[in-house]
């Protein structure tokens, strides 16, 4: 299946035999003649305002709040969309990646994995697909773009920059060692010239790492650990290794400030040899993206002992708090809680559950729930809610600012949890298991954090994000494989379509005069439109 | 994977059927491999299999811990495996495929040496043993089971679960009290579809999202209508034990767990 070479890159696979050659003689030409610099080349300023036809990056812009000011498909008119085109990735796995578009452009990632599709027509304009490697291949949320240049994590915790054109191999890096148990899944963020990338690693005892890599020639430009590196005899974090940082952050340009949410302690289910509150694990941390530099931190679930990341996304929020105006961080976190903070210093505004949660004895001082030691991990079990998929997890939420709802996929479920001394204290440490879930999306008023709808969205977790337009539609995906439209303002189901499982947040651009909602459902991506106007 | 609108975890959750619990079965014979094998294999499972099962074949996203599959203990240099690779079981989630014959047997030869190893683990890796679960109290579980659980509103000691202790033990009999997902898969609720004619049609529950619904009807064919042309009425005896989720202490699982293992 594999030659030797160390890439290979797919044209449209409706090209012929010849064109593959075509295809050599191509990349050949490119690298020998320089093409006008950045004639179509990503402004990567373009990040601080989004331009409609566009989705360059992660979350679609800095703030997380996936919510788009298009405002062409209405509640009124959702019921029309019709497909206007499918690409096929043809794996076996479902995509849990975000688009991302840019320059026309819609590049879409898997594990080892992305194509670049042409956003008219779905067809793919290249492939690029990295050697078989022994990383962990749990899935991808998608690539970054800067200039000329895509990026895409790999299994084996490297990055690989691209020719955003040709999907050639620019550079390649590790960012930490896959063969120490870290992995990458990450959709790296771009502030400036500093590109922010997270990686994963729960079956080991590693630290959180996030690294600042130079776009341009993949050097690392800072690290920053969430818990003490190897060879340092730092005790803050109570003996506790993990909080890898393996979602995509966000950043306010006036605070300078990068939010990232950090992932749970290793050993993950023993707690006893991680007393304290294990810092910074299971946080929302802000970092300056310049230095690298730690500037405050919020604890979601301090001493977790149920792999509960609080990875989630960190949504920014400018809006009045009860009166106030405010600059506010907003998280629904895997441990069930609704937290809203105040970004410029980390302090708590608001913590209240939104899923059921049975796992804590009260709030402490800070905002943070306070973890019950009756519901550790213990030889014979505890039935804990929610169970490890968690209250949410890595999908995004939306914010809709006009009617000031934050909302969720959130699933009420139950887990098993056990721990004994015999399971040592490396990795894992324990053992839990699923009982039961029901998945619903909830619309959660963020100034009193009372759930003001809820929508079933079936048995078990959901998959799906949500994103939020203008007009006050909301679309997400049930767990029986449909896209679904609401209503923002109820809940209320105005449209769907059986596309397959959605494994990730929809997108919304707007591309000669006519508005799309771009989502990946199982392994395929659809492009959805309302009918063209005759003329 | 579930199909249909059970209340039913999905696989990444239920693990029902993992027989963590019970003790790893015996491989039915030796088997060699050569260590290129199992490290082409290793590869490949971590790029095709990992996902699900984790790289290390011990479990993961979706996918049962390998080294404590019966499937894998019976499996004779891949006559067992081989075929489930190329068949797949959608019904649950893993798709079929279509490995070059060298791959296909380097990664049998990698979940071969990976259950070795795992064998060879002192102290257990992740797991459950039956004598971690013998904390409760059998004749206070019995009092649960008949009071304030509701239990007996739809079992019987001496009906559906007679014998119940014999066919699960440990962990996978606690998951299956807890919420009976898995193998044996329970059986489905009943659905009452009324048509506009007036109509009643009966069936097994096929599947139920929030715009169709669907059953086998008596006569042993798939049926399904859009909810918005038809009433729906469905029995299921699932929602009690997921309600109970909210209700049981540690104590009381404990106790109607050891009480249940009097069920033999």
């Amino acid at each position: 299946m594999f030659s030797s070479i160390c890439k290979r890159c797919d044209k449209n696979p409706a090209a012929t035999m010849n064109s593959r050659f075509r295809t050599v003689w191509m990349s050949v030409l490119m690298a020998a003649m320089p093409i006008p610099a950045l004639a179509q080349g990503f402004d990567p300023s373009l990040l601080l305002k989004p331009r409609t036809d566009s989705w360059p990056t992660y979350h679609g812009d800095y703030s997380g709040k996936r919510h788009s000011g298009l405002t062409q498909i209405t509640p009124e008119n959702v019921h029309r969309l019709g497909l206007a085109w499918s690409f096929q990735t043809g794996l076996n796995i479902p995509i849990k990646a975000s688009p991302i578009l840019a320059n026309g452009i819609v590049y879409l990632t898997a594990p080892d994995n992305i194509w670049a599709i042409d956003v008219r027509t779905g067809r793919q304009i290249w492939r690029y697909t990295y050697p078989m490697n022994e990383g962990f291949h749990i899935g991808h949320r998608g690539a970054a773009v800067y200039k000329d240049s895509v990026f895409l994590t790999t299994p084996d915790a490297h990055m690989i920059a691209l020719d955003a054109r040709t999907g050639t191999v620019r550079w390649n890096i590790e960012i930490a060692d896959s063969k120490r148990g870290y992995w990458s899944t990450n959709a790296p963020l771009l502030v400036r010239n500093h590109l922010l990338v997270g990686v994963s690693g729960d079956f080991d005892n590693l630290p959180g790492i996030l690294k600042s890599i130079d776009p341009e020639t993949g050097k690392t430009q800072w690290v920053f650990y969430s818990t003490p590196p190897p060879d340092t005899s730092d005790p803050t974090s109570g003996g506790a290794t993990g909080g890898q940082m393996w979602m995509t952050g966000t950043y306010d340009p006036e605070l300078n400030l990068v939010f990232v949410g950090t992932g749970n302690p290793t050993p993950v289910l023993n707690g006893a040899a991680r007393l304290g509150d294990n810092p910074w694990t299971c946080s929302i941390v802000a970092i300056n993206p310049d230095s690298g530099k730690l500037v405050w931190g919020f604890q979601a679930s301090p001493h977790d002992t149920h792999d509960w990341d609080a990875a989630e996304v960190p949504v920014l929020v400018d809006a009045n708090f009860r009166g106030t105006p405010r600059k506010m961080l907003m998280q629904a976190s895997r441990n069930g809680y609704f937290f809203v903070l105040d970004r410029t210093d980390g302090k708590n505004l608001l913590t209240v559950p939104f899923a059921t949660v049975n796992w804590t004895s009260g709030i402490d001082k800070m905002g943070r729930p306070i973890p019950n030691p009756a519901k550790d991990p213990a030889p014979d079990g505890r039935l804990i809610a929610p169970n490890e998929v968690g209250g949410t997890n890595y999908r995004s939420p939306s914010f809709d600012p006009k009617s000031g709802l934050f909302i969720v996929s959130a699933q009420d479920g139950y887990g098993i949890y056990f721990f004994k001394p015999e399971h040592g204290a490396y990795g894992w440490a324990g053992a839990d298991y699923g009982v039961a879930g029901k998945a619903v999306l909830r619309a959660i008023d963020y100034q009193s954090g009372k759930i003001k709808w809820n929508h079933d969205l079936g048995d078990g977790a959901g998959t799906a994000g949500v994103l939020t337009t203008e007009s006050g539609v909301t679309f997400t995906g049930d767990t029986a494989g449909n896209v679904l439209a609401l209503r923002t303002a109820d809940g209320a189901t105005l449209w769907h379509s059986g596309i397959g499982r959605v494994g990730n947040s929809p997108i919304t651009y707007e591309l000669d005069g006519r508005q799309y909602v771009l989502v990946a459902g199982a392994s395929g991506l659809y492009a959805f439109v309302l009918p063209e106007e005759r003329q | 994977m579930a199909v249909g609108g059970r209340a039913q975890a999905p696989a990444s959750q239920g693990r029902a059927d993992s027989p963590a619990a019970q003790r790893r079965p015996q491989t039915v014979g030796p088997q060699s491999y050569t260590p290129e094998q199992v490290k082409l294999g290793q590869t490949r499972f971590a790029a095709q299999c990992g996902f699900c099962h984790g790289r290390d074949a011990y479990g993961g996203e979706g996918g049962p811990d390998l080294t404590r599959s019966l499937l894998v203990a019976e499996d004779s240099r891949g006559d067992k495996i081989g075929a489930l690779l190329r068949t797949g079981r959608l019904e649950r989630g893993m798709p079929a495929f279509d490995f070059s014959e060298g791959d296909r047997l380097a990664i049998i030869a990698f979940i071969h040496d990976q259950k070795t190893k795992a064998e060879s683990l002192v102290g257990g890796r992740r797991g459950v043993n039956v004598e971690d679960l013998q904390t409760g109290n059998g004749e206070r579980g019995l009092q649960y089971f008949n009071g304030a659980g509701g239990c007996s509103k739809c079992h019987s000691p001496t009906g559906d679960l007679a014998g119940v202790a014999s066919r699960f033990q440990g962990l996978a009999l606690l998951q299956r009290m807890l919420y009976p997902a898995g193998r044996p898969t329970p059986d489905p609720p009943t659905a009452s579809v009324t048509l506009p004619s007036g109509e009643v049609i009966t069936g097994k529950l096929a599947y139920r999202d929030e715009f169709t619904i669907a059953l086998i009807d008596s006569t042993g064919w798939y049926r399904s209508w859009a909810q918005t042309t038809v009433k729906t009425k469905i029995d299921d005896p699932l929602s009690a034990h997921f309600d109970q989720l909210g209700e049981y202490s540690d104590e009381d699982i404990h106790d109607v767990f050891k009480y249940l293992q009097t069920l033999r």
